[in-house]
Formats: structure tokens, sequence, C-alpha cells
């Protein structure tokens, strides 16, 4: 995994082959500004009188980032689940690993309480409604996750962090390499895997463009109504 | 011999008896004797941290009414994937410039190298499906309201799942440019307008009045409040539907674009 893009999971091309049709969609800014946000927030908590004394500047700006990758993760799942256009074998797994990020949504939020960033808005552009796209983009995200978590647990300041860290990497390394057995690739072809960087993350989620803007359905106009 | 016990033998057990106590006693040192255990000296392990995060398996939840999506480019909805039959073109946007929306009717298909999808759009008289590029649709959002329109009883509900939560007396058309009957959906709402007559908020629907055709803004069907409350319930209007103002107020709190709505 030390070089962990959707070209090392898309080996059919196939998810390159529908971003392409998409001729450059809205661009996904979001990771970009909960970079540029982790450091604001670290210096408003410095001075803010809501602080949560279990949660330094750090390891909440650390899990506002997880969080904003379980939400991506957790809300691809249910869209599959809920549309079922992928195939029983493929949502039998979903379900499971569905119903993991769920629960991951939930815990960090919990953890994080009145510091938790709400849940952005995602186009999966087709991927929950083909089995091949959403088995290869489930084999990215589960890697990218888990390779993430190693970045983020030399990282954080509480050992309690650390130990919730460590909980969820083993979970996401065991979807990656449940999915990747299912989808043929190898799940454990190095003999060490490489963290990856948070800049990294933001760069290949970006890629995705599964993070949109909300569309304007409420106007001021005057109605055109029949009356 | 009656009445004698063998001595030998009793004397004989009682040794084998005591000797098996010895060797269970001797292997019971051995095992839990201070040599075999840690010594002082042995480092302790600390304890484990406790887990900052407790995750239990969270299930999906209640399914959606339906799903709807935003047009992001003009495209036709076609009778078949890629096919050269068009049902209804499907504009970017409303006549009230909002993001134009069609319901995603669950149904993919890759055909011509792009994925279609099944979706209900606005149609002539009533609503159309068809297939549309998915690259030509944005995200997909759930609804869980659908709204019921009574013209017997001149009366709006709105269900989430199966319950009730709100519920009103409408106005609805005139025998002349009757509301039309059928399923349609809610396309956007407007607010901040000045038009006493609309009322404070109002709904789009893809209903169209049949009464209404030449109507320059395509004759669709909406949901509005009023300035005549007086006449509510009633059948007055061009086909909109009409409720006291502070009942499409309470509605605006509830109801989100999208919502499907049953006119019956």
């Amino acid at each position: 995994m030390s070089d962990l893009t959707l070209e090392t999971v898309d080996h059919s091309g196939a998810i390159a082959e529908t971003f392409d049709e998409l001729g450059g969609g809205t661009r996904a800014d979001f990771f970009r500004r909960s970079l540029i946000g982790g450091a604001a927030l670290t210096a408003a908590l410095e001075t803010s009188a809501v602080a949560r004394p279990r949660n330094t500047a750090k390891d909440v700006a650390i899990l506002r980032f997880d969080l904003t990758l379980e939400y991506l993760q957790a809300a691809m799942y249910s869209e599959a689940e809920r549309l079922g256009e992928i195939s029983a074998r493929t949502l039998e797994w979903a379900r499971v690993v569905g119903a993991n990020e769920r629960g991951h949504v939930r815990a960090i939020r919990g953890l994080l309480g009145r510091d938790a960033v709400k849940s952005p808005r995602f186009n999966f552009r087709g991927v929950t409604e083909d089995d091949r796209l959403f088995t290869e983009t489930a084999v990215a995200f589960e890697d990218l996750t888990a390779a993430l978590l190693k970045t983020q647990a030399v990282q954080v300041d509480s050992r309690h962090v650390l130990a919730a860290l460590a909980s969820l990497h083993s979970v996401e390394a065991r979807h990656a390499a449940w999915i990747r057995h299912i989808a043929g690739i190898v799940p454990s072809a190095d003999a060490f895997d490489e963290p990856t960087s948070k800049a990294k993350v933001v760069d290949l989620v970006e890629s995705t463009n599964f993070v949109t803007s909300a569309v304007r359905t409420k106007g001021r106009r005057r109605p055109r109504y029949t009356g | 011999m009656n009445g004698r016990r063998p001595t030998r033998p009793r004397a004989l057990g009682a040794a084998l008896v005591l000797a098996g106590l010895l060797v269970a006693a001797a292997v019971a040192v051995v095992l839990l004797g201070p040599s075999s255990g840690p010594s002082s000296a042995d480092p302790a392990l600390p304890a484990s941290p406790r887990s900052a995060l407790a995750p239990k398996n969270v299930p999906l939840g209640p399914r959606p009414v339906v799903y709807w999506a935003p047009v992001l480019r003009a495209e036709a909805a076609r009778q078949r994937p890629a096919g050269p039959e068009v049902v209804a073109d499907v504009p970017a946007r409303t006549p009230e410039g909002t993001a134009n929306i069609v319901l995603v009717l669950g149904q993919a298909e890759r055909t011509g190298g792009q994925l279609w999808v099944r979706v209900r759009a606005p149609g002539t008289p009533e609503d159309v499906s068809g297939w549309m590029p998915r690259a030509a649709l944005g995200g997909y959002t759930p609804v869980r309201t659908r709204l019921v329109v009574d013209r017997e009883r001149r009366t709006a509900t709105l269900l989430r799942g199966t319950r009730p939560v709100f519920r009103a007396a409408v106005a609805i058309g005139a025998p002349a440019t009757p509301t039309p009957s059928g399923d349609f959906y809610v396309r956007n709402q407007l607010h901040r307008y000045r038009s006493p007559f609309y009322g404070p908020v109002a709904f789009g629907t893809s209903a169209r009045s049949p009464g209404a055709s030449d109507w320059p803004a395509g004759g669709f069907v909406g949901i509005h409040g009023t300035n005549r409350p007086d006449l509510i319930p009633g059948r007055v209007s061009a086909g909109c539907i009409r409720m006291a103002n502070r009942d499409i107020l309470r509605l605006a709190r509830l109801m989100r674009v999208g919502t499907p709505l049953s006119i019956r």
C-alpha cells in the first residue's frame, strides 16, 4: 500500500472511466477545507471555554477528519443497501460493513459531542448502483482509512483516543482484507503497510468528486403556479 | 472364615492411596510453586488504556419513501437506456429558477459505456418515467414523507411512514380548471416573494393543471397560502392547492422538496 491511489485498486479502470464520463464535475473541496479547519479549530479551542477536557485540540481535529471519512463510507454503504442495485452476493458483505461504518459514525460523533462536524453531501455518481464499481471503491476507501488511522495513531495525545483509533484500525483493515479477497485482490501483497498522510487522503477523496455542495431548491421569485 | 476380614489387602490399599497423595502434592508444588511464576523482580504489564469509543453496529433503519436527484445538465428522459425515443425533455432549472429535480425509481443499467437510471420527471399531463444518464444527475437525497390530497374531502395530509404528522383543509381547482389526480412530487419551495395572493410560502409540484395548458410557466400546480382564507375549503382555484397561511407555514416546517404527492 505504499502508493495508495485509486489506480492501485482500480485495476480495470472502471472507477476512472466513470469519473471521466462526468467531464469535471463539482470540485469537492470539503476535505481541503477540513485540513484548514483543523488548524483553525486548534487555535479556536485554545481560547474557547467549550473545549472538552477529555479531548485535546489536536485529538479533536484528528477525530473530526476521521468522522468525515466515516460519514462518506457509511453513506456509500447505506445508499447501496437501500437502492438494492448491487448483487445479492455484494449486498451480503455490504450490509455487515455498512453496519460497522454507521457504528463508527455514531461512536465518533458521541466522542466529539459539540465538536462533531456535520455530514457533507455526497454524490456517489453511480458507484452505489454498479457492482464492480462499488466493490472497487469500497476496497479503496477501506485501504485508505486503515492507512490514515495508522498515521494518526502516532499523532494523538490521549491514550484513550489512541486505543479508539487502534480499535477502528483493526476493523477497517479487516474490511479491506475481506473485500479485497472477494474482489480477487491479494489482501496483503507487502510485508509492511506504509501510513498515508492526511493530504494524500484529501487528494484521493477529491479525485472522486463524491463530496458535493447543496443544490438550490428554494427560491424567492414570485410564484407562477396556476394559482 | 465368616466374620474375619483380610488385613493385608487393606493395608496395601491404604499405602497406595498415601503414595498417590504424596505424588499429587509434589506435582502441585512444582506447578504452583514460586519457582514457576513471575518473580517479584519481573516488570508488571501496565493496564491497557480504555478505548474512548465503544462502537456498536448500527442497522440501516427504515427505508425512505423515495430518493430524488437534482438535474445537473438538461437531458432527455428516454424510453430505454441510450434509446432514441424521448419521453420528456428534462431541463436543469424549474421555471422559478431553482434546480430541477427528478425522483429516482431504483433501476440502473449500464448501456453504451455509461450508467443509466430510471427516473420520474414532469410530463404532460402526468409524470413520465424514463431513463437518464446517471452522469446528468447529482447526489441522491432520501425523502421520508408523502403528501396526500383528498379532493373529495378537501384535505391535505402529510405522512411520515404511515403516521400522519399534518392535516389541513384545502381549496382545490374550480370545475373548469380542476386539480389533476395522480402521483406527482414537490419540486421546489418559494418564500419571501411579494405576492399576498400566494401567501408566505409556495411549493411547486410536478403536476400540471389540465385547464391551464397555456399558462406562461407551464401551468404547474402549486401548494401555497392565500389572502382569501374564507374560500377554504372550496373549489375555487385554477388548479393549485391553497391552504390557510398558518397551515402552509406549518407544512413548510415538516415537508421537504422531493416529497411524493398523491392527489386523489
